[in-house]
């Protein structure tokens, strides 16, 4: 057993029930595969970095689940076939995935997403961002000269 | 030219990584927030050099950044931006 996420994108336009549908869809490839699901947390509509089938914007949900490498096969089988999936990413987060040990620490942390749904968060501006080098305006310069 | 050059290395002050200073800090590809910090204006990466990550941070970064690309959640570049 191990341990997976897959991130994906679904097509914005799509009315509620539609996406509600393919909610259960996906996840029941991985009831289906011997694998279960962690989580299924749907991080909201988002602007995409670049367009993805002419749509600049997307709806993101990130999903961790557990089963062997054949679930995740096919279960990206089934998003590549599925035309409302935008785009996907699947990275492994454990090697050896404990149900048990899961199961306790999730009862310890709850899952905080990364809010960032770009339409309702307003950017919260911490102290991260003054520790930027000054370099890095140079460095600008620098990326100019090449073209 | 060189020596300016040298001249203005001088003052250039000792960079730490991010990374190792702050352990509450993951890198993270689903974080696109912190990404930014590491990719310039056109989407590329920010040399070791200028930002002053270490190695290792760099290298999980990197890792991190590509994750982000494949995603949309950062730009391959500044071109195909609407």
């Amino acid at each position: 057993m191990r341990k997976y996420e897959t991130f994906f994108i679904i097509d914005p336009d799509l009315s509620d029930e539609t996406t509600a549908a393919l909610d259960n869809k996906v996840q029941s490839v991985i009831a289906s595969n011997a694998g279960e699901v962690l989580t299924y947390v749907p991080w909201g509509k988002r602007k995409l970095a670049y367009a993805i089938r002419k749509r600049t914007r997307g709806l993101y949900v990130l999903m961790e689940y557990s089963g062997g490498p054949q679930l995740v096969a096919e279960l990206e089988r089934n998003l590549r076939i599925d035309e409302r999936i935008l785009k996907f990413i699947t990275v492994m987060l454990e090697e050896r995935f404990d149900p048990e040990k899961e199961r306790e620490r999730r009862a310890q942390a709850a899952v905080v997403p990364f809010v960032e749904d770009e339409e309702s968060a307003e950017i919260p501006l911490g102290g991260e961002e003054e520790e930027m080098p000054e370099d890095f305006e140079a460095e600008g310069l620098m990326d100019e000269e090449k073209d | 030219m060189m020596t300016v050059r040298r001249k203005r290395r001088t003052f250039a002050r000792r960079k730490i990584c991010r990374f190792c200073v702050d352990s509450d800090l993951h890198i993270d590809y689903k974080d696109s927030k912190t990404l930014r910090y590491f990719v310039t204006e056109r989407g590329k990466i920010v040399p070791r050099r200028i930002s002053g990550n270490c190695a290792k941070h760099q290298r999980v970064l990197t890792l991190a950044i590509k994750r982000a690309r494949q995603i949309a959640l950062l730009p391959y570049t500044a071109i195909h931006m609407l």
